[in-house]
């Protein structure tokens, strides 16, 4: 037995954990996951089948594995005319700080599984890194020196300036409910049922419009429409480098989810983890959190079966005069549950 | 009279909440098919689409009928058809030879209009079908004249269940198994 402990700890150790399992390998599947079920759903409500021939009897999964394997030994093309540097590491650095929050969200009571020592101000924290990410869509866009790309980060900016304001603002009024920046008492305090899901569904729905604004989720997919502005920011991609941006969307997208199940969902809430072994301490909770995330994420995957693209003046019009004031709404609810509670 | 420009007072109609509405009902829209999903998709080689008659598919040449007129030839769009001379057994003297025309066709240009069909006045030319049928390579698509009075093969009958499109009241098109032997 001391030998599974030792191995058990090995895998909890918590920047490997965190980071490599919980944040690269569980982004990497649910990335896999979200794109199998938005085609499958989508075909679903449209009538038709999806992807089949490769693997009928897994629905066509094998499908995605097979694009995946192509994406990685297609030829990376970079023209001629693109700035190299910005071009090569914007989609790299992008993937990369996009995992970056699952450094500083605890997905364990205890503190000897935490990958920082200390979670006092780790919602601020994962939100702050969690609006970089964007910005290197920006920068490969610009760096690509082609129209398209252009005009997709010029949308692209446009639509960071409208969400970012109202994701930061709808899961602060978390910590105006609880008085505290620190993740850990937000979903101690949400334990076991009194999630903030139904204690605050204003502020949940501001923050779940603005994940998909941020990354461009069907109603809003307007930075990389491909009827208007070929692929938007990513159009002198190729290859492993165009997965990395198109995958760094359904990342980020896990990554938010995340955030939010530990902030609206409870987190681990109707389980509370005991103190003993890291398989009970850790990776049952973690795996928890994880599960509510993915559901989050399949929902967001259903509204592509439902959904045309909105033009991006009625998407910012609807930011700035509904989602925002929701927001709001949210945070001054939030202040109000704080005080009752 | 001059056009004179009128200004039209157009009421807005809808403001944020309903737009709300509306996508609460799409979203309701979508679950209920997501539920229930009414499919249409053919399987294409487990099943394959039974087609009506006077569809206008393969062409098949019946050779004692065709009087060498040649109209099938010229009337083609796409130059597919072109008459050819052969040398044959005369029927009524036996002992002779007698050149006679007859057409054949190229499927690398033939858009399937049925025009060499409808123009035909001994009707030597018919449809067939469908026009689901492979071949190896181009130069198989130049049919000889012997080829050009066989049936071509349709593979997908032997593995595959016939099916029909029918138009359904609320539902648009819908997939049915074809009933009998139709």
């Amino acid at each position: 037995m001391m030998v599974l402990e030792t191995i058990l700890y090995l895998i909890a150790y918590p920047p490997l954990w965190h980071v490599l399992i919980v944040g690269l390998l569980g982004a990497f599947f649910t990335a896999v996951v979200a794109i199998w079920f938005e085609r499958k759903t989508a075909a679903r409500v449209q009538r038709r089948i999806g992807p089949y021939w490769a693997s009928p009897r897994l629905g066509g999964f094998l499908n995605l594995i097979a694009d995946m394997i192509r994406y990685i030994l297609q030829e990376v093309i970079i023209p001629r005319s693109v700035d190299r540097v910005p071009f090569v590491l914007a989609p790299v650095a992008a993937f990369v700080i996009s995992i970056m929050p699952m450094a500083f969200v605890p997905l364990s009571p205890y503190e000897k599984f935490w990958p920082v020592p200390n979670m006092d101000y780790s919602l601020l924290l994962a939100l702050a890194i969690s609006t970089v990410p964007p910005l290197m869509s920006i920068i490969g866009g610009w760096a690509s020196n082609n129209k398209f790309s252009i005009i997709g980060s010029i949308r692209e900016s446009y639509v960071i300036t409208a969400y970012e304001l109202i994701f930061v603002i709808s899961l602060l009024s978390a910590a105006a409910t609880y008085t505290s920046l620190n993740l850990l008492t937000i979903v101690n305090a949400q334990s076991p049922i009194a999630w903030l899901l139904f204690l605050n569904p204003i502020a949940f729905l501001a923050a779940f419009l603005a994940v998909l604004m941020s990354t461009s989720a069907f109603p809003f997919e307007i930075p990389e429409s491909e009827h208007e502005v070929v692929g938007g920011p990513y159009t002198e991609y190729s290859g492993i480098l165009y997965a990395l941006n198109m995958g760094g969307a359904y990342v980020r997208r896990f990554i938010y989810a995340v955030i939010m199940s530990l902030v609206f969902l409870g987190g681990w809430a109707p389980y509370v983890p005991p103190a003993d072994g890291p398989l009970f301490a850790i990776i049952i909770p973690s795996l928890i959190v994880a599960i509510k995330a993915v559901i989050l994420v399949l929902i967001m995957s259903f509204l592509r079966a439902v959904y045309g693209r909105y033009r991006l003046d009625q998407a910012l019009d609807s930011a700035w005069r509904l989602v925002l004031p929701m927001a709001l709404i949210g945070l001054g609810w939030g202040i109000v549950l704080g005080l009752i509670l | 009279m001059p056009p004179r420009a009128v200004t039209k007072s157009v009421r807005k109609t809808g403001g944020l909440f309903d737009g709300v509405k509306s996508n609460v009902e799409a979203l309701i829209i979508g679950v209920k098919y997501f539920i229930d999903p009414k499919r249409m998709t053919m399987f294409y080689p487990k099943e394959y689409l039974e087609h009506r008659p006077g569809y206008r598919g393969f062409i098949v040449l019946k050779k004692e009928v065709c009087i060498s007129c040649a109209a099938c030839a010229r009337i083609c769009p796409s130059a597919a058809m072109k008459m050819v001379r052969v040398s044959e057994v005369d029927p009524k003297e036996p002992a002779k030879q007698r050149q006679k025309q007859y057409p054949v066709i190229n499927y690398q240009r033939c858009i399937f209009c049925g025009y060499c069909v409808d123009v035909c006045p001994v009707e030597a030319l018919y449809h067939l079908p469908f026009h689901d049928v492979t071949y190896e390579s181009l130069g198989d698509m130049f049919l000889t004249l012997d080829l050009f009075q066989k049936e071509p093969l349709r593979p997908v009958e032997k593995e595959g269940v016939p099916v029909v499109y029918e138009v359904d009241e609320t539902l648009g098109l819908v997939k049915r198994e074809r009933k009998g032997g139709g």
